[in-house]
């Protein structure tokens, strides 16, 4: 999609008013710096001499500059004040960044998932990010700029979706051999569309099949939650639903039965360095394809 | 004379070697050719008497045991010795010790066999022997072996551990008496009996019931181990798993210089019998107690340290893994600690081995500040299993 992940793509106010600033501050330092090059152009070649006054010298190269600068102080404070409004009551959405990926909560709504930020449209989202291992940031250029992800510490940001989209954003502080794989969707409905998200999300219904006998059998379940059932486990990504998710691997995969295949077998060779351990050889291939399936129905 | 002068006149000196050296270019080098053609008609004319039977000359024996013992002391140094008066240790070290040891060195009240006697140079009976060395420097031997003579390596390098423990029984045999020796080495079966339910195991497991015998003087015919934790339980694991561990011991997937010979010499038949039979005793009861921190670590995890809950896969359901309910708590955190270490993540390990490397949070062999498990989680786990019942 154009503009999935530009800042020049704005699709929110927040992201509209740093992008306006963007703008201002780009064309606003060009017109200066081209004004700049003609006078020195036209002072080199002697046709200015009035230049030379005394006067001309402390109005451009003094007074200008600090009106100039004054304003731009002035309207930069005026956006960052509005960047920190609070409109209505704001959707809050905890995110915590783990090497390589993101889990994403609604503390209100009660729903865990992952690697991807569901929005509902014209409402503002609080997001309150930190991390538990290393320092991580979250960048969705069309929604806002990057915000740092401090372990130890809460930061906050927030943004409101213009329009529905899907956008991506990504890890923007070095995180590690995977940072390059550390991706995530930001979803966009309609409002009506976004409660009959987190309603299906609570419901969380769980398909009976072999795959799920096989899901137990092999301990998955002591690193990943699927709500509804008896695995608990907090070390991996909640996995609730996850055939309705954008990807596979925050960002790295597209999400149908194959790639789940593929990522339940060898994670290690699709991601090196990640969490989770390789399942081929544990597994028959039988029981790996009866585990991605039963993963692409849970939704 | 400052650093500089030395430096030139070192410099200097080495030119004026060289200079000469390369003048006389012809004399040192037909010097060189002659040697080495005398070395090599000396090899080829078979001259050199490599028999055992003949000997050293004394003084060149003289020069070797110095040579051998100066390389020892060197070796040894920065070798830092665990606390060694543990009878558990002690346990295990002399269960090794009749298996591998024995054999050359003869053991408290039965002397070196004939032939191994007719090695040059003769393994030596340790009695005697012990006291001259520092317990460091018996790590040293029996970890890394001696060059040019019968002596062997520890077969698993990732194990100091289990060098330790037969250090620390090697430092008991000093005056011990065949008793204890046959207390130690044999455990239950030191007095010989058998239980007749066990007979025809005996007679399937090799021709003098050697497989049974060697898993039974430390895990007894019962698989129940010892209360002191010196050796686990493997009673009522399940066939599957108990087979795949003697497997992954035999080819050294899953290191260990004790575990690794045993099963090595096991015919897969054998295997299978031993399997069979230790997965049919009784589960051992559980102990009561528990303990929160152990019982958070094995239900939930550490999230944040990427710990897995070790429930997940460790509570029977699974025949591939071991349950771990009711095993003694020392050897539980013993493991915990290899895996800790690297010790038991391998080169070549098995697809469970990095499953489990992967659910212990990947830790960072070595420095024990990056360990995801502090000692005190280890010891919690531990003893929230030994109470445990699955």
């Amino acid at each position: 999609m154009r503009g999935e992940q530009s800042a020049l793509s704005p699709r929110g106010p927040e992201a509209e008013l740093l992008h306006g600033l963007t703008w201002l501050l780009s064309l606003g330092g060009a017109v200066i710096f081209l004004l700049t090059m003609l006078l020195l152009v036209l002072a080199l070649t002697g046709r200015a001499r009035w230049l030379a006054s005394p006067r001309v010298m402390v109005m451009l190269g003094a007074v200008l500059p600090t009106i100039v600068l004054i304003a731009l102080f002035a309207h930069s404070t005026g956006i960052v004040s509005a960047l920190g409004r609070v409109v209505g009551a704001p959707l809050v959405i905890e995110v915590v960044a783990r090497q390589f990926w993101w889990e994403v909560r609604y503390p209100e709504q009660g729903i865990v998932t992952a690697n991807e930020i569901r929005l509902p449209v014209g409402r503002q989202a609080e997001l309150r990010v930190t991390s538990p291992d290393v320092i991580h940031a979250l960048w969705i250029p069309a929604l806002h700029g990057k915000i740092d992800m401090i372990p130890g510490r809460e930061n906050r940001l927030r943004l409101t979706a213009g329009e529905a989209g899907t956008w991506r954003g990504q890890c923007a502080e070095f995180c590690g051999s995977q940072h390059t794989l550390m991706a995530l969707f930001a979803v966009a409905q309609p409002p009506a569309e976004f409660e009959a998200w987190a309603a299906r999300q609570r419901a969380a219904p769980v398909p009976e099949s072999a795959g799920r006998a096989v899901f137990a059998r092999a301990g998955c379940g002591a690193c990943h939650t699927v709500r509804g059932t008896e695995f608990s486990g907090r070390i991996g990504p909640d996995l609730t639903l996850i055939g309705t998710r954008q990807s596979l691997g925050a960002g790295t995969l597209e999400n149908h039965r194959d790639t789940l295949l593929q990522w339940v077998s060898s994670p290690q060779r699709v991601k090196p360095g990640n969490a989770m351990p390789d399942f081929r050889g544990v597994l028959s291939d039988d029981e790996l394809r009866e585990v991605a399936e039963w993963l692409e129905n849970l939704r | 004379m400052g650093i500089k002068d030395a430096l030139a006149r070192l410099r200097s000196e080495a030119r004026d070697l060289g200079s000469h050296i390369w003048l006389n270019r012809p004399l040192v080098l037909g010097t060189v050719a002659a040697g080495l053609l005398g070395a090599g008609l000396f090899a080829w004319s078979g001259a050199y008497d490599i028999a055992a039977s003949k000997g050293h000359w004394a003084i060149f024996e003289h020069g070797l045991r110095y040579g051998m013992r100066q390389s020892v002391a060197t070796h040894s140094m920065g070798i830092v010795a665990p606390p060694l008066d543990d009878e558990a240790l002690v346990r295990r070290g002399a269960g090794h010790y009749q298996g591998g040891c024995a054999p050359c060195h003869g053991a408290p009240g039965r002397p070196p066999n004939p032939i191994t006697r007719a090695m040059l140079p003769e393994p030596p009976e340790l009695g005697p022997r012990i006291a001259e060395w520092r317990p460091e420097e018996l790590f040293r031997l029996v970890m890394h072996g001696i060059k040019y003579t019968g002596m062997p390596a520890w077969p698993a390098q990732q194990r100091p551990d289990e060098v330790w423990s037969v250090v620390a029984f090697l430092r008991r045999i000093p005056g011990m008496e065949e008793t204890t020796y046959r207390r130690l080495a044999f455990g239950e079966l030191a007095d010989e009996r058998e239980r007749p339910e066990d007979a025809e195991l005996t007679l399937r497991t090799g021709p003098a019931g050697e497989g049974i015998a060697a898993c039974a003087r430390c895990h007894g015919q019962d698989g129940q181990g010892t209360q002191d934790g010196a050796f686990p339980r493997i009673s009522g694991q399940s066939e599957t798993y108990l087979r795949q561990a003697l497997h992954d011991y035999a080819s050294g997937a899953r290191p260990s210089g004790i575990m690794g010979p045993i099963a090595a010499g096991l015919t897969r038949a054998e295997i299978e019998g031993l399997a069979r039979h230790y997965a049919h005793q009784p589960r051992p009861p559980a102990a009561p107690g528990s303990v929160e921190r152990g019982r958070l670590i094995a239900e939930q995890g550490l999230p944040d340290r990427r710990v897995a809950a070790c429930q997940g896969c460790h509570d029977g359901r699974n025949p591939a893994y071991p349950n771990l309910a009711g095993q003694h708590p020392r050897f539980i955190e013993e493991q915990l600690v290899l895996w800790m270490q690297g010790g038991r993540s391998a080169p070549g390990s098995t697809e469970a081995a990095r499953i489990m490397f992967q659910a212990v949070g990947a830790p960072r062999a070595g420095d024990e500040h990056l360990w995801t498990l502090t000692r005190g989680d280890i010891r919690a786990v531990a003893a929230w299993y030994a109470g445990a019942t699955n």
